[in-house]
């Protein structure tokens, strides 16, 4: 079950055991969060299109299945992706087994235990009411805990490494690592009251910025850097290509990490936020462009020469719309952040479409193409039904655009809509409620191309739980990409 | 002028085999870098020196064009049943508003629904003039009826009343008159 190498490092010739039973532990994981979250997603796209599926029940409501979702999908399903390609690519780039194999277990059940407590505090109506930060004080406990475990494993396996040269994808791993526990503990401070509630520390606009501080890196720490991270080690091992660019992945890695941690006050433009702070927030976002295409290109730009396998390796065709998707959202965003874009686009459903495409066009793609590369590669097996691995990329990639158009025509609707005045300079739409069934055909529309993303996902669980469970690929065999 | 060059810097043993090319930043990516930070720089000189802007000021501008545009009509949205104009212009006008506004709760031809009736005598709110204004300028929030004023104009909340009084009339015979002037209730 576990790999063999020779590490050569600082002329040692030695045989490392990787750790992989930790890996297929994240990757089940994932696989099984992945179809929670998208489901609950579907169900609260259904509460919205059609209000009966709320079923008249507190704990069923939209307002509490949606941190449900926001949570299942962020924390469970795209954190359980990031740890299983950084416990499988980090001990093959360092060339050494994790630096401890009870920590990697801490980090695992604890990991899975949070999310547990998540999916059954917030339907209970526990919640601090910070956006991607709802769970209550004593889960941010365990979650500081668990990610304390995290990192020091992953720092001492860094420390015992037996390369020299730390490869970008380990750059992009360590930024995920330490900021995203700097970001958790300083928006989670809070005081204690009792066991299920507390108070923050920080009061009215400070707890606006701090909290959107921490929103908008959890995009860019949780959701892009670990991501930019498992591109880099998996597109070219998927594409067997060299990296296109070194130079070009250090200027853009550290342009992302410096310029994305000041670009949070975007979400509080015409707020009582200083204008200032929100200049700040706005210009930072503009030159958050340039280092986000960086990733894009170089992704892109490896696949010179292998083009022609993008026809027919579903593996590379998930990696190329991921990669294509993370610049289209990088591109959207900047412009969203852009003052007078952003007071129209506030507030509506253009807003969720954005975030969408970043969360299924690029964090969700790049996953799936990931796993099923490396589902081939640590259970020794080939693909049960290679073809399915294709259906599911069409299902995806024609749900992602039924999403986002939808909600791009949506909420330019009731952007427009909302801010519309008559020839006698009163509200051309007085009535709010009529804007907002003016929405129903869109939120139907997303329904569907969310229905359509999750039935993919079902397609690659299934053929995952076949594959593992199909004979095991003869040990002379090559990684064979799956091939259509 | 860069050039790709695709040499290999040969880290690839030390990258679990993916190598990489030490081809050089793209021009136009280098060139998008720099435009977005001069842009940024100069935007921020421009909003907060320059043209000294600030959100508030923006909003005051808006107001003032607002203003010049839209002059604010004369006071009385509280306006008296004596200034009440049931021509048929503005009984026309109100026939066209209380189709956009009224109608979904007191229905196509004012019988009710959500929303009681104007075809009887009864008046849960007062059935003289004043009383009908008020009720729709102030709504009944309690019973889930908006208030009015602030979405219709004092002219279009005229009309509304226009028209309800003229087809409250119409249909119980109740003249015109008596209700908006100062006479007494209407009879049982």
């Amino acid at each position: 079950m576990e790999r063999v190498a020779t590490g050569t490092g600082a002329g040692v010739s030695e045989t490392t055991v990787y750790d992989d039973q930790i890996v297929k532990m994240f990757f089940t994981a994932t696989t099984v969060w992945a179809l929670v979250g998208m489901l609950v997603g579907v169900i609260i796209a259904l509460q919205l299109a059609w209000w009966p599926a709320n079923l008249g029940l507190p704990w069923t409501t939209f307002g509490r299945l949606r941190p449900l979702h926001t949570n299942a999908v962020i924390f469970a399903f795209a954190g359980n992706v990031c740890f299983t390609g950084i416990y499988h690519s980090t001990q093959r780039l360092l060339k050494t087994r994790m630096y401890s194999d009870r920590l990697s277990r801490v980090h695992f059940w604890g990991w899975q235990s949070i999310i547990v407590a998540a999916a059954i505090t917030l339907p209970l109506g526990m919640t601090q009411s910070k956006e991607y930060a709802e769970l209550i004080w004593p889960i941010d406990v365990a979650i500081t805990l668990v990610w304390v475990a995290f990192g020091v494993n992953f720092f001492g396996t860094l420390a015992r490494r037996k390369v020299k040269h730390l490869y970008v994808a380990i750059w992009f791993y360590m930024s995920f690592v330490i900021t995203i526990a700097v970001l958790h503990i300083v928006n989670s401070l809070v005081i204690p009251a009792t066991l299920f509630r507390s108070y923050p520390i920080y009061a009215g606009l400070t707890d606006a910025l701090v909290q959107w501080w921490y929103g908008h890196n959890a995009v860019g720490f949780f959701l892009t850097t670990p991501f930019l991270g498992l591109m880099y080690y998996y597109l070219p091992r998927a594409a067997q290509r060299p990296v296109y660019s070194y130079r070009l992945s250090i200027v853009h890695f550290w342009g992302l990490v410096f310029l994305y941690i000041w670009a949070g006050p975007h979400h509080l433009l015409y707020s009582a936020l200083p204008d200032w702070a929100q200049t700040v927030g706005m210009v930072f976002s503009i030159m958050l462009l340039a280092p986000s295409w960086g990733g894009m290109l170089n992704g892109l730009l490896t696949l010179r020469g292998a083009w022609d396998r993008v026809r027919t390796d579903p593996i590379l065709k998930f990696m190329v719309v991921a990669v294509s998707f993370y610049g289209m959202s990088t591109f959207e965003g900047p412009m969203m952040s852009i003052r007078a874009v952003n007071s129209l686009a506030h507030y509506t459903n253009w807003v969720i479409g954005h975030v969408h495409s970043g969360a299924l066009g690029w964090v969700g793609m790049i996953s799936f193409g990931m796993m099923y590369w490396m589902i081939q590669d640590i259970w020794k097996r080939k693909l049960a039904h290679p073809s399915w691995a294709t259906h599911h990329f069409w299902l995806a990639t024609i749900g992602i655009v039924l999403y986002t158009v939808a909600m791009w025509a949506a909420g330019l609707m009731e952007g427009l809509q909302w801010r519309a005045l008559n020839d006698a300079g009163r509200l051309a739409h007085p009535i709010f409620l009529d804007i907002t069934t003016r929405l129903e055909p869109f939120l139907w529309l997303r329904l569907l191309g969310g229905t359509l993303y999750l039935i993919g996902a079902i397609m690659m669980a299934v053929n995952f739980w076949q594959t593992i469970r199909g004979p095991e690929r003869p040990a002379d065999a090559a990684a064979v990409p799956a091939a259509a | 002028m860069s050039q790709e060059n695709d040499r290999l810097l040969g880290h690839a043993d030390e990258a679990d085999g993916i190598d990489e090319y030490d081809n050089p930043l793209p021009d136009w990516w280098v060139g998008l870098f720099w435009l977005t930070i001069v842009w940024a720089i100069g935007y921020s000189l421009h909003y907060h020196v320059i043209a000294n802007r600030s959100q508030e000021r923006a909003l005051a501008n808006e107001m003032a064009a607002a203003e010049a545009r839209w002059p604010a009509e004369e006071a009385a949205t509280r306006m008296s049943a004596a200034e009440l104009d049931v021509t048929d212009d503005a009984i026309s006008r109100g026939r066209t508003l209380y189709g956009q506004y009224c109608v979904a709760c007191h229905g196509v031809d004012q019988e009710g629904g959500i929303g009681p009736s104007f075809l009887d005598t009864e008046w849960i709110h007062g059935g003289q003039a004043d009383d009908i204004l008020r009720t729709i300028v102030e709504g009944v929030p309690a019973k889930g009826m908006v208030p009015w004023e602030g979405v219709l104009s004092p002219t279009q909340i005229n009309d509304v009343a226009a028209f309800v009084i003229s087809r409250h009339s119409e249909a119980t015979g109740r003249p015109i008159a008596d209700i908006v002037g100062e006479g007494a209730d209407p009879p049982p």
